[in-house]
């Protein structure tokens, strides 16, 4: 669906890369949470997919990816901006030229936040924000979802719900997923591979591995739960 | 002089609509100051039409909506000083309309645009402003939900497919547009005032877009109306007394809205008492 191929990227166009000599294959139906420390390169590697920015060098081949993003709740968020959660599906809408006038509805049921169809933006919880705005990423039928850090500044309880959510879409609507994760427990139980980022190199692999590799690597210390 | 009255009014009925249409973008996306920039890029631009003997609105809206696209343009080479830009362009305008005011060269009463005055709008004045403004509201309505997007989510807009660049520098044409219309009755210094101040009001009312919009719409038009109402009465500059009713209606509201949120809260607390 997606390949990326020897990919690097620097902010200055030279070395040192933040992304160097990266490969990654990503196949229709995957389900890949995207790991690293702070700074290590996992929001600028989907800002490349987003093509929100270019490569210094390598490429990223598309093979007819419609891409749905969710954005990082607290990142770009103005909780004190005049609009209600209809405006916002309504303008999108608009946006990608949907004729079904329906899909509104249909996508805020899906996301179980209906009765909020009227509220603005700003009076939501993060859980409800990051919910409408899966519906707004789900309403242009994409085939590949991406999600940054998506359960951040979401409480416990709202935190299953949306990865229900997105589990839902990746096992039973088969869209590909791809989500920068700091939350490592739901990444291990949620997805189907894992792509740890560090010193500029990916490296994928399964979560039952990448278990085996992070307990290893800590000594026996599993206190990443 | 009841006919350039009516002409006068009939504009400012327009520029009501107008200015919080292009207000409440500019607001949103923090560049309120670029109202005040443009307005005194449209003096240069008056000045310049002036000297040349040509229709001072016209030559306020090529120069304010030149300098307009500059502050785009220069906007990436400044990112995070946006400020700067703002500083650069008012400067630079300034420094023409002071040196062809100040030499004589403008041949013809610039305080009118300064201070504003519905009483030496011209004919030719009303349906050039008229022009401007048809083409400004259909081009606004055309964009309105990429205009919406952009403002409430730059990055996901961009993601979306939305041109940014081309839809911004459309923008700024309207910016300078809308300028150009106003000056003669508003008047340069206090032209920012109509853009961002019945938008600040409307924003007290905790509203959806649309209906913010509306908000705006409407103190933009009561702020006009007193304002050429008293300032007839008391023989004042129509800027000035609209700048100043403006702030008051704003007051006014932030009052109103302060009492009434204590009332409610007052009653909310009341209803679980008796539960």
């Amino acid at each position: 669906m997606i390949e990326v191929k020897n990919l690097c990227f620097s902010y200055t166009n030279k070395p040192p890369f933040i992304l160097y000599n990266v490969n990654l294959n990503i196949n229709k139906g995957d389900y890949i949470s995207i790991l690293g420390d702070n700074g290590s390169g996992k929001s600028t590697f989907i800002k490349l997919i987003l093509k929100l920015l270019a490569p210094t060098s390598g490429e990223i081949i598309y093979n007819s990816a419609k891409i749905g993003y969710v954005p990082q709740r607290f990142e770009n968020l103005n909780t004190q901006f005049p609009i209600t959660v209809f405006e916002i599906l309504e303008c999108y809408r608009k946006t990608l030229k949907l004729k079904d006038k329906d899909c509104i509805a249909k996508y805020l049921e899906f996301v179980k936040m209906s009765s909020f169809k009227n509220a603005l933006i700003g009076t939501l919880s993060g859980g409800q924000c990051q919910k409408i705005f899966i519906a707004r990423a789900l309403m242009g039928d994409p085939d590949l979802l991406i999600l940054d850090e998506p359960s951040s500044g979401v409480d416990y309880q709202s935190q299953n719900e949306i990865y229900a959510l997105i589990k839902n879409v990746n096992r039973n609507k088969n869209i590909t997923v791809i989500s920068v994760e700091h939350n490592l427990k739901a990444a291990i139980e949620n997805s189907t591979l894992i792509y740890h980022i560090c010193e500029g190199h990916g490296h994928l692999c399964k979560p039952e591995d990448y278990i085996k590799e992070f307990i290893a690597a800590n000594e026996g210390d599993n206190g990443y739960a | 002089m009841l006919d350039f009255m009516l002409y006068g009014i009939l504009i400012s009925l327009l520029i009501s609509i107008l200015c919080p249409l292009i207000g409440i973008f500019l607001v949103l996306r923090r560049y309120s100051m670029i109202g005040d920039t443009l307005a005194h890029s449209s003096l240069a631009g008056v000045a310049i039409g002036l000297m040349f003997n040509q229709n001072p609105i016209i030559a306020a809206f090529l120069v304010t909506s030149i300098f307009g696209v500059a502050i785009e343009f220069l906007r990436s080479f400044y990112k995070k000083y946006a400020e700067l830009i703002l500083v650069i362009v008012l400067s630079f305008s300034v420094g023409i309309a002071i040196t062809i005011i100040s030499s004589g060269n403008a041949h013809a009463d610039v305080e009118s645009f300064l201070f504003g005055s519905i009483l030496t709008v011209t004919r030719e004045d009303f349906y050039t402003v008229l022009a401007l403004i048809i083409i400004s509201l259909v081009t606004i309505f055309t964009f309105y939900n990429q205009l919406v997007f952009i403002t409430f989510d730059e990055e996901g807009a961009k993601i979306a497919g939305i041109k940014l660049k081309l839809i911004n520098y459309i923008f700024a044409i309207l910016v300078a547009a809308t300028i150009s219309v106003c000056i003669r009755i508003v008047g340069v210094l206090v032209l920012s005032s109509m853009i961002a101040l019945p938008v600040a009001t409307a924003l007290q009312l905790n509203k959806g877009f649309k209906l913010t919009l509306i908000f705006s719409m409407i103190f933009s038009f009561i702020d006009i109306m007193l304002g050429i109402i008293i300032a007839y009465y008391i023989n004042a500059a129509i800027g000035g007394v609209i700048a100043i009713i403006s702030v008051i209606t704003l007051v006014l509201v932030i009052i109103f809205k302060k009492i009434f949120d204590n009332l409610s809260s007052i009653k909310k607390v009341d209803i679980y008492a008796d539960k």
